[in-house]
């Protein structure tokens, strides 16, 4: 166990359970690890067997050999015997890190876990590297070879494909208003942004959307970092945050200061970003998305994720390869 | 009441006092009645202006719940200290591979500069007042954004490292050049009149006494690219300004998380230029005991 | 060439932000850095100390972690300034404590007889510092006051970081816009290599006009082996 021998007073206990509303869902924090939240899931209980994202993970299928010797750039993997992930481990919702050597947990996590299992057979969801990557670096790392594959909240661009590959899309995000909770009343869509200050990152599908729906926004920020846009928007440098919508429902899961308002009003399809280098990469990661969607491991991997942040039942799974024009 | 000053001043040790002896020590007399009450006054008064300000900044701290102890024990935790270990264990990296790489090119910059063929001079001097004159955050986007375009990428690890080196060896470079004229031109003329060459007097003669010389500099230099090592953020590079980024967004406790790397930085580089000084200081006191 | 001639007020506004940012930011470290470098040689311990203290921290910490720490953690604590002027906040402390030991150590070049002579003429602390030491040691400080210029040009590119629309930030944005990297690049680069070495020609032009008599070349190579102001990044 990670816990040191420092007990905090019962308050400190209680405020930080306070701090952590879906925490407690997502990262099965638990109390004993002293004061404070996680910093990810618990290695006991967070990813593992047991855990409804644990039982996704593990009900995903494995490629036949012959399909992955089919293809050069599953065999390289299977040879180095690890799948290299670009994306954050900092999204409550879609990739949260363990510290304590537990696997991430999230959508976007187990897809990965998913995927590393389907090249590398039982156990391959354990050998994954997880590289940090940002919006502004994740091109470059897929092209560089860096990492083999970005699962990132990823949204397929036009800009985006002709630089890289996209597989997929395997989930259908939105942008959307990410919005102080107490202004969560006033706000619901683009056309109540009119004048405000809003924030967004730099390179992201964000500044485009706000260009298109958003008539005369006040001052529009660009910042480098997820971490940075929460902060502006918290401390009232901006009125309104404007990405899509799984890194906003990671922040509003890991924050109870910030909500997300209204319906998505853009189309953000999440993808699988490859290099163009690897051509056979992109067939080889639609048909294991078309997998994990007929075998019903996408559902539960949605129920056991995103399910615990937005109300009803699981979507429709998007299509792997109908990607936007 | 007598400051720093005025006891080296009335010191009867003659070399100790040559060396330490400066401006700075004589700006004012070793003060009488009337004045150490004054001093003593001026003291008190400042001292409760400074306390004063402290107080306002840590009351703003409290008044807006960030001096919550749960905020902050939590630094003491083994998995927190671990995540931000891995972050100061790569600035370490980074730095060390940078500076390994940088100083050598920078004394090649140097030499370069002071050779006595035109071109090869202007070039490095062309290259050198380049990369001392534009942000190293440029040079890190030229990597990540720029070269890619062209099919000239590099692991994160070099995206961040090699812009370093090619920052830090241009600015190390004007370090060996002072080092190398600082030599006495004594030591020239000496090298020559036993016969040794030009090349031969550099290396045997000048070099190892230029070097000497440039020790604490060089110092400076690892607490500037530890500094610029931060830019890791910039190309996601899980250094410790990252490390604290990422951790930001898992705790959100913002103002602490900063704080905590802050403190981890300048305690760092406190030390460093410490060491620096302390070098600087021994070297001077040599030269003049000589 | 057309992210150019297309977007020609965008650059120039972000190249009025650069220069704003590196000129209110360095003035006020030159006026900071003096004041602290008086409370540092002052007989009054307190001062002494405090400043020490300050230099300490603000020349040992990133500029890239100040910044952040006052655009993004002061608001926590109740002070919320523009981005703008976190950026000149940020450069301002930093560069002050370069300023600090720099004016210091200018001082501490001034023949100790001068000094002396000031005293024995009835001048107390400040007189002796304000006609006799201060516009000595001036001469001697024009190279290191030169390089703090420098870097506080070098380091207004990390206001990028907090939103502020300086040249970096323009062509960073261009260059996502436009996808031309390297014309971006060159056009941000001209503008900081022309700042600098501006700064440097100008740093000259002061040197030989307070003294005629030294060669700029030897002082610059000293302040490059005096250790006492620390590293700027």
């Amino acid at each position: 166990m990670t816990s040191i021998s420092f007990r905090p007073g019962r308050r400190a206990v209680v405020t930080a359970a306070a701090a952590l509303p879906i925490g407690v869902a997502l990262a099965a924090c638990s109390s004993d690890t002293g004061a404070g939240p996680d910093l990810g899931g618990d290695a006991s209980d967070g990813g593992g067997a047991g855990t409804p994202f644990g039982d996704a993970v593990a009900s995903g299928p494995v490629a036949a050999d012959d399909v992955v010797s089919a293809s050069a750039w599953a065999t390289a993997i299977k040879d180095k015997d690890e799948l290299i992930r670009g994306g954050t481990l900092a999204n409550q919702v879609f990739s949260l890190a363990s510290t304590s050597d537990g696997p991430p947990t999230g959508f976007d996590a187990g897809i990965t876990q998913l995927l590393a299992q389907y090249i590398l057979g039982e156990g391959g969801a354990e050998k994954v590297e997880y590289i940090d990557t940002t919006v502004e670096t994740r091109e470059t790392l897929v092209e560089n070879g860096t990492v083999d594959c970005v699962i990132a909240t990823y949204s397929i661009t036009p800009e985006r494909l002709e630089v890289i590959n996209f597989a997929g899309p395997y989930y259908l995000s939105g942008t959307a208003i990410q919005v102080r909770t107490e202004d969560k009343d006033t706000i619901s869509g683009p056309e109540d942004l009119t004048g405000l200050n809003l924030v967004t990152q730099a390179n992201s599908t964000g500044i485009a959307a706000i260009e298109e729906f958003v008539t005369d926004p006040g001052d529009v920020q660009t910042l480098p970092d997820n971490e940075s846009c929460v902060a502006a928007l918290k401390q009232g440098r901006s009125d309104a945050y404007v990405l899509d919508q799984g890194v906003l429902l990671g922040n509003s899961a890991a924050d109870p200061d910030v909500t997300v308002v209204g319906e998505p009003f853009v189309d953000d399809p999440y993808g699988i970003g490859l290099s163009k280098d690897d051509e056979d990469a992109l067939e080889f990661c639609n048909t294991f998305l078309q997998e994990i969607i007929d075998s019903g491991t996408w559902e539960s991997l949605w129920t056991a994720t995103i399910g615990e942040v937005i109300d009803g039942e699981a979507p429709e799974p998007p299509v792997p390869g109908d990607l936007p024009a | 009441m007598s400051a720093a000053a005025g006891t080296t001043r009335h010191a009867p040790r003659a070399a100790h006092r040559r060396a330490t002896h400066s401006a700075t020590q004589v700006l004012f007399d070793a003060p009488g009645p009337k004045g150490r009450r004054r001093i003593a006054l001026l003291s008190v008064l400042s001292a409760a202006v400074i306390l004063g300000l402290l107080a306002a900044g840590l009351w703003q701290f409290q008044k807006n719940g960030q001096l919550d102890p749960a905020k902050w024990v939590v630094y003491l935790r083994v998995d927190y200290l671990a995540f931000l270990g891995r972050g100061l264990l790569g600035t370490l990296q980074v730095t060390a591979v940078a500076a390994v790489v940088a100083f050598p090119f920078g004394l090649l910059l140097a030499l370069a500069r002071l050779s006595r063929f035109g071109a090869l001079s202007s070039v490095a001097t062309v290259w050198i007042e380049f990369f001392r004159g534009i942000p190293m955050l440029l040079v890190v986007y030229a990597f990540l954004l720029a070269l890619p375009a062209y099919g000239v990428t590099f692991p994160r690890f070099w995206m961040l490292v090699i812009p370093m080196i090619l920052v830090s060896a241009a600015t190390t470079a004007e370090v060996f050049r002072a080092g190398i004229k600082a030599v006495d031109r004594g030591q020239h003329e000496a090298a020559s009149a036993i016969g040794l060459g030009r090349r031969d007097a550099l290396v045997h003669v000048i070099l190892p006494q230029a070097v000497r010389l440039v020790l604490p500099s060089l110092i400076l230099a690892l607490v500037t690219l530890l500094k610029d090592s931060t830019l890791g953020y910039v190309v996601s590079y899980n250094e410790l300004q990252f490390q604290g980024k990422t951790m930001v967004s898992i705790t959100r406790y913002l103002v602490q998380t900063y704080v905590v790397v802050s403190v981890i930085y300048i305690a760092l580089n406190f030390l460093l230029t410490r060491i620096a000084l302390a070098l600087d200081a021994r070297m001077k006191a040599r030269a003049v005991a000589s | 060439m057309e992210a150019i001639a297309e977007n020609v007020p965008l650059l120039l506004q972000g190249i009025a932000y650069t220069v704003a940012l590196t000129l209110l930011g360095y003035v006020l470290a030159l006026i900071v850095g003096t004041a602290l470098a008086v409370c540092r040689v002052s007989p009054i311990p307190p001062l002494r100390w405090a400043a020490t203290v300050y230099v300490e921290i603000f020349r040992n910490i990133p500029l890239l972690s100040l910044l952040i720490l006052i655009a993004f953690g002061l608001p926590d604590v109740g002070l919320r300034l523009p981005y703008f002027w976190c950026g000149v906040l940020g450069l301002t402390l930093s560069s002050a404590a370069f300023v600090c030991e720099n004016v210091r150590s200018g001082i501490n070049t001034v023949p100790v007889g001068h000094a002396e002579a000031a005293r024995s003429i009835g001048l107390g602390f400040f007189g002796t510092l304000r006609f006799v030491v201060l516009p000595q040691a001036f001469r001697t400080m024009i190279q290191p006051l030169v390089n703090v210029f420098i870097g506080t040009v070098i380091g207004s590119a990390l206001c990028s970081a907090i939103a502020v629309s300086e040249i970096t930030w323009v062509t960073q944005t261009l260059n996502i816009q436009y996808a031309q990297a390297v014309l971006m690049f060159l056009v941000a680069g001209a503008v900081y290599l022309g700042m600098s070495l501006g700064g440097s020609a100008l740093g000259g032009v002061i040197e030989r006009a307070v003294s005629p008599d030294a060669p700029t070349g030897r002082s610059r190579g000293r302040s490059a082996l005096d250790v006492t102001a620390g590293a700027q990044a």
